[in-house]
């Protein structure tokens, strides 16, 4: 069912847009640039939420690019300092008690970061989206007055990515609404949802994405942003081992 | 001195079927006990055997040639160069049977449900065949096609535990030369079962071109297995292949490299002669008590037989003989009774009941008893050995017995 429903505006689509390859390619780019800026730095509040539990985490993050990205945790006092730093999809992390950078090892990439669920991967390749995948516009809605385009992100056969295809709704003021995690067997593992938008530095930003499990609805991780300053400048030093030791900000 | 030799085994013939009940028990007796010597010792033969075996499929090889670091610290790091000059020339040689050169690298499998920590390993199909190390039944799909494979071969297990199958493409994780992270879609091409559950976790298949340019190598790998079919003689061709090697590389044969094996092989040998020995001291008590019974039985006998001139020593040798034909006969009956519970085995014992205890031992869920020709040489040294030297005390008694007063004895 679910399969029929996909396959056949993709179909109609191959024969009436030869140009919508093309055009979701660039619509992705948009949202990817539109969510991370040429560089960024954002306040937020990470909420891991479990059916016994609950815990919050205030962090600053800073992006540049699509490579680089550093999380440091202000609150509470007990994980204050813990940071994580991303390079190249590289990833290292400090931790204020031990006082040491430990390097993430290739075998906890596909691990939780900080008990989320994020994987660590998902920290640090976020912007892969854009380059390891074949993008089709699989439809164009509308909704609050918004075009709304959906679409069909299916990872390159070799890019190291578990889905068997993602699937992005994205508003016309490049928003990510929506973004789906399906199995190579069609099925949905989990959804990153937009909950609020709001305008923020002059352009409309997703201020709470909850990311969920399809099959633990009572298990979600949810970022809320309170503030956040897009293409400023960020030294580069801000992205380095030292930094990420010793906060200079 | 005259050896009525023929006389005396008719005599002690004749003696040991007087009492033909006492004799048959201590028959019985006999025959079980080396029936049990040679069929314990034939499964545990059999067992270790299947151990070493099993071991050195996974080893793999009964050799192999690293960086010096590599064993400390199994990182693609530590990396040597193909084989070449004097080292290929050795591998190529007699009684060199097989070799592989292959990367073995800890690495990540993720699917979009779980991911499981496995070691890689980076294979050319048509070297690992030869030498017997890739899994012996592919459940779905197809094995490796060539170094250059792009696809993965993983264990049923395991692909169970990542909620993957045949077809379906998983992200394969490990590190680089530069410890950075290296990682890949890949697709599963085959899905294998092996002997053990713990391989089938353990062990994922590649290609080992294809890894290499996923790890940043041009023809380096991290591991070279040997085979030279029997794992006994290794010492016969290490030491040359160790010259030739070179300084630079280690070389270890498997009682090295697996101590565990090695150890193993080397108890069982004593352990064998240890259980012998152990069943016939029990069995001896039976046969001592047998004989000196049958002796005090015939008191008056033999001393007539003394009185009328036979000296001790003829005495003697008839009390042994008549023990030597008890045993030999006892030995007769346990060989042909152990023989004919192990030949109808020799196809393997079904161990399943047991599997996940004996896996931990390395140990499928079959065992195949191993019947040695030495095993039944030894328990029936053991048996005549012992049991000859447990008569000798009745013997000894009988014939220094004092014919006037054994006379008198009513």
């Amino acid at each position: 069912m679910l399969r029929t429903l996909f396959v056949t505006p993709l179909c109609l689509l191959a024969f009436a847009l030869p140009a919508a390859a093309l055009d979701a390619d660039s619509i992705v780019r948009q949202a990817i640039d539109h969510y991370r800026g040429q560089s960024s730095r954002a306040d937020m509040t990470m909420t891991i939420h479990r059916p016994d539990w609950e815990r919050s985490m205030r962090m600053q993050a800073w992006t540049a690019g699509d490579e680089k990205t550093l999380v440091r945790v202000t609150e509470p006092r007990k994980d204050a300092g813990n940071a994580t730093l991303s390079v190249d999809g590289n990833m290292w992390t400090f931790s204020p008690s031990i006082n040491r950078v430990i390097k993430v090892p290739s075998s906890m990439m596909g691990q939780n970061w900080m008990g989320s669920d994020f994987s660590n991967k998902d920290v640090s390749k976020d912007a892969d989206i854009v380059s390891q995948y074949d993008h089709t516009l699989l439809a164009t809605e509308e909704q609050d007055g918004h075009r709304v385009w959906v679409i069909q992100s299916v990872p390159h056969e070799e890019a190291a990515v578990v889905w068997g295809r993602e699937v992005l709704r994205i508003r016309d003021d490049w928003v990510l609404l929506e973004q789906q995690f399906w199995s190579q067997d069609g099925e949905l593992v989990k959804t990153l949802r937009a909950l609020a938008i709001e305008e923020m530095a002059g352009r409309p930003v997703a201020t709470v994405m909850r990311m969920a499990k399809t099959a633990a609805t009572e298990e979600y991780t949810e970022l809320r942003t309170h503030a956040v300053e897009f293409d400023l400048e960020l030294a580069d030093s801000l992205f380095t081992l030292s930094s990420l030791r010793n906060p200079r900000q | 001195m005259h050896w009525p030799l023929t006389s005396l085994l008719t005599l002690a013939w004749r003696n040991l079927w007087r009492n033909y009940r006492r004799t048959l028990i201590m028959l019985l007796a006999i025959a079980l006990g080396v029936w049990a010597m040679i069929v314990m010792s034939a499964l545990m033969r059999g067992m270790t055997d299947q151990m070493v075996r099993n071991g050195l499929a996974t080893l793999p090889g009964e050799a192999q040639i690293h960086h010096p670091d590599f064993r400390l610290d199994p990182s693609v790091v530590n990396h040597m160069s193909m084989p070449a000059g004097n080292l290929l020339a050795q591998l190529n040689s007699a009684p060199i049977t097989a070799w592989a050169a292959r990367l073995r690298v800890p690495a990540v499998l993720a699917s979009e449900y779980a991911s499981r920590g496995v070691t890689v390993l980076g294979v050319d199909p048509v070297q690992e065949a030869a030498l017997g190390s890739l899994p012996e039944t592919l459940l779905e799909g197809r094995m490796l096609a060539s170094p250059d494979d792009r696809g993965i071969l993983l264990g049923a297990s395991l692909a169970r535990r990542l909620d993957t199958g045949l077809g379906k493409r998983i992200v394969l994780m490990s590190q680089d030369t530069e410890n950075n992270v290296a990682d890949r879609g890949v697709r599963v091409v085959g899905v294998y079962r092996a002997r053990l559950q713990g391989d089938e976790e353990r062990f994922a298949y590649v290609g080992r071109g294809a890894l290499q340019e996923l790890l940043g190598l041009e023809q380096e790998v991290t591991e070279i297995a040997v085979s030279a079919a029997d794992y006994r003689a290794v010492d016969a061709w290490l030491p040359a292949l160790r010259a030739s090697a070179g300084p630079g590389l280690e070389v270890l044969g498997w009682t090295e490299l697996h101590t565990f094996l090695g150890t193993m092989l080397a108890v069982q040998e004593g352990f064998v002669l240890v259980f012998m020995v152990v069943v016939f001291l029990v069995l001896s008590f039976g046969l001592i008590n047998t004989l000196v019974m049958a002796v005090f039985e015939r008191t008056r006998e033999l001393g007539l037989m003394q009185a009328l001139g036979m000296r001790p020593a003829l005495i003697l040798s008839q009390v042994l003989l008549e023990s030597l034909q008890l045993l030999a006969l006892g030995l007769l009956a346990g060989n042909g009774l152990a023989l004919a519970t192990l030949l109808p085995l020799r196809d393997g014992v079904d161990i399943s009941a047991v599997a996940e205890g004996m896996e931990m031992m390395e140990m499928g869920t079959t065992l195949y008893p191993l019947l040695a020709v030495n095993d039944m040489l030894l328990s029936t040294a053991v048996v005549l050995t012992l049991g000859l030297l447990a008569s000798l005390l009745p013997a000894w008694r009988a014939s220094r017995l004092d014919p006037v007063r054994a006379l008198a004895r009513h």
